[in-house]
């Protein structure tokens, strides 16, 4: 071998050994970034089946007890004029004051509005799974993890996002909430699953008794041996066809999020976590504690999830009040999302429920006569869809009762579009899991 | 005559040929083992723990006690709201650890008979003994670094995959 040859090949060589480390899994060489229409997504799971009546269309009682008021109970998210009679769904015995919008205009004013989307179900974990799946997965059983590939894995897979850039909060851990982080499908799986929070467990009662007094250790000089031995028992361990569902957090990620458990202790103590200004509900006090979180780790993808509105099955009222809080939180993420520097102005809001409600009640009524709504017609598979943020048309509204536009399983293709752009949208779409007919909501626009 | 003859000599080359399948053969002198599939103790260990499961036995070994019902419903939906288990089961560890009445030998304890250590560790953590491979390593990195303590021993094993299984 002659001098050039030698140099040309340990080049080479030394190149290959530099690079190799920064190869993603799915071969790409770097995370797609340049054609990202923003680098951040909140997407609010929209809030345990809202009617289509009292959201979007603005008929308040109109439509549902036979009473001839309407008006727009959700004034950070739609522009109308509130009820102006028969106010029970704000703060105070009874409700009578409604709770002030926090945004100066409403999301219908600065983003788009898709009017009349079709959910694939009628149920809530259906909704939320085609909401995360982009597949209607008809096989979708409960209390299993997701049966396709979720946004979150796609994100981590095809895109390099790190686990902690991508994190799923739910608002309990019912419902197989916990289970929607990840799917079981081979080639993807929890070490593309999104971090997930429960906050009001977490942080809540039992989170305090049994989480907050961890005793901190020194990184170096006592947990860098304990990960020493672990790793040394782990190694040794040989366990014939078993492997443990690891999110593959690095180990730098794991103290982050340790950090954040503490900080999280320490404010809800001292009662400075960053709560909308009404929280009286389990739905607020999560938004709350996914401020907090956006804030800490100014995540890739923040999904939110919301279900209080579903007490609408045996209270009318409470399903009211719930939905204006609902709103409230909406309203409140995204102003909170304007006080992160590194959010402000290169974030996308999108917020869609999961499913609608029906279009007749059920017999029950509640302390005001008023009858409560299940979830299992066709007015059920109604919903709307809002997205906000940099790049999108504002005050334009898609769609209406007779020729409804998009589809819940939209939101995967838009959310892998906005992050990732064309190419990230088109592997999506192309990868076969993904519902026929779905598309982003910037090609239907 | 002839006849007789011709009958008696296939007879006689049928008992040949018989005689001679029957001969004696040399052996086959290769020895061969069964295939056997080796492994070591702790790979029988193939269901995982439910986080029920696992904090009550985490308790039992820390404190030699057992947890309430209450309480470890409790913990379990605690690491139920935390997505990543190994975060999760780290703070829930370091929590008891800061509880008072965790039965932990003391640190002269430990150096004074470490192959009791290790053993009673390994017994109490993965209900096994160790290998004489694993005594030593253990042996060998609590003398290396004066900053082990029995307690980030306790925690290693608990944090262990292995502990994870039975």
């Amino acid at each position: 071998m002659d001098r050039r040859k030698f140099l040309n090949n340990t080049a080479k060589i030394a190149a290959g050994s530099i690079i190799a480390p920064y190869i993603l899994s799915s071969g790409r060489l770097f995370a797609q970034t340049g054609s990202q229409l923003a680098e951040h997504v909140v997407f609010v799971l929209f809030a345990g089946g809202v009617r289509q009546q009292e959201s979007v269309l603005q008929r308040y009682l109109d439509d549902s007890q036979g009473l001839p008021y309407g008006g727009n109970i959700m004034n950070n998210t739609f522009s109308g004029a509130a009820p102006t009679q028969k106010i029970v769904y704000g703060t105070g015995a009874g409700g009578p004051n409604p709770i002030p919008a926090i945004l100066s205009q409403s999301l219908q004013a600065q983003g788009t509005v898709f009017n009349e989307v079709s959910s694939s179900t009628a149920g809530h974990y259906g909704g939320l799974n085609a909401l995360l799946q982009g597949n209607t997965a008809n096989t979708q059983g409960l209390k299993s993890k997701p049966v396709y590939p979720t946004i979150f894995e796609y994100l981590r897979k095809l895109g390099g996002f790190p686990a902690s850039k991508i994190w799923f909060v739910g608002n309990g851990i019912g419902n197989s909430v916990p289970l929607l982080n990840y799917s079981n499908y081979a080639g993807y799986g929890p070490q593309y699953g999104a971090n997930f929070f429960a906050p009001t467990v977490t942080f809540g009662d039992d989170g305090v008794t049994y989480l907050s007094n961890a005793k901190v250790y020194h990184p170096e000089d006592q947990l860098s041996p304990m990960y020493q031995m672990k790793y040394f028992l782990d190694n040794s361990f040989e366990s014939v066809g078993n492997t443990l569902p690891l999110l593959n957090n690095t180990e730098e990620e794991k103290h982050e999020i340790k950090l954040f458990i503490k900080e999280m202790f320490d404010k809800t103590s001292a009662g400075t976590i960053d709560f909308p200004p009404v929280a009286d509900n389990g739905d607020l006090q999560t938004i709350g504690y996914a401020c907090e979180l956006m804030r800490w780790f100014k995540p890739a993808l923040t999904v939110v999830n919301m279900s209080n509105v579903d007490g609408c099955h045996s209270d009318f009222t409470g399903y009211l009040s719930n939905l204006h809080r609902a709103d409230h939180g909406l309203g409140h993420i995204w102003d909170c999302v304007q006080s992160i520097p590194e959010m402000a102005g290169n974030t996308m809001l999108i917020a869609m429920p999961e499913c609608g409600r029906n279009l007749e009640p059920n017999s029950i009524k509640d302390s005001n006569q008023w009858y409560a709504y299940d979830h299992s017609d066709t007015n059920a598979r109604r919903v709307f869809g809002v997205m906000a943020g940099p790049g999108v048309p504002s005050n334009l509204q898609l769609g209406s009762e007779q020729t409804p536009i998009g589809l819940t399983t939209d939101a995967v293709p838009t959310i892998a579009e906005i992050l990732g752009g064309p190419s990230m949208k088109n592997q999506v779409l192309g990868s076969g899991f993904i519902a026929p007919g779905s598309e982003s909501w910037f090609d239907r626009i | 005559m002839v006849k007789s003859l011709s009958v008696r000599t296939i007879l006689l080359v049928f008992s040949a040929v018989l005689l001679l399948s029957t001969s004696c053969k040399k052996e086959d002198d290769s020895y061969l083992v069964n295939t056997e599939l080796i492994l070591p103790a702790s790979a029988f260990k193939t269901k995982l723990k439910t986080n029920q499961q696992y904090v009550a036995i985490l308790h039992a070994n820390l404190f030699q006690q057992a947890l309430s019902a209450n309480e470890l419903y409790d913990i379990a939906q605690c690491i139920e709201s935390i997505g990543d288990k190994e975060v999760a089961r780290e703070v829930v560890i370091s929590n008891f650890m800061n509880k008072p009445g965790v039965q932990i030998p003391t640190d002269s304890a430990m150096h004074a008979d470490m192959d009791k250590f290790v053993i009673a560790t390994y017994e109490r953590f993965l209900v096994r003994e160790p290998s004489q491979a694993e005594i030593t390593y253990f042996k060998n990195f609590i003398l290396s670094d004066p900053n082990v303590t029995p307690e980030l021993v306790y925690f290693s094993f608990a944090l262990s995959n292995e502990y994870l299984f039975y």
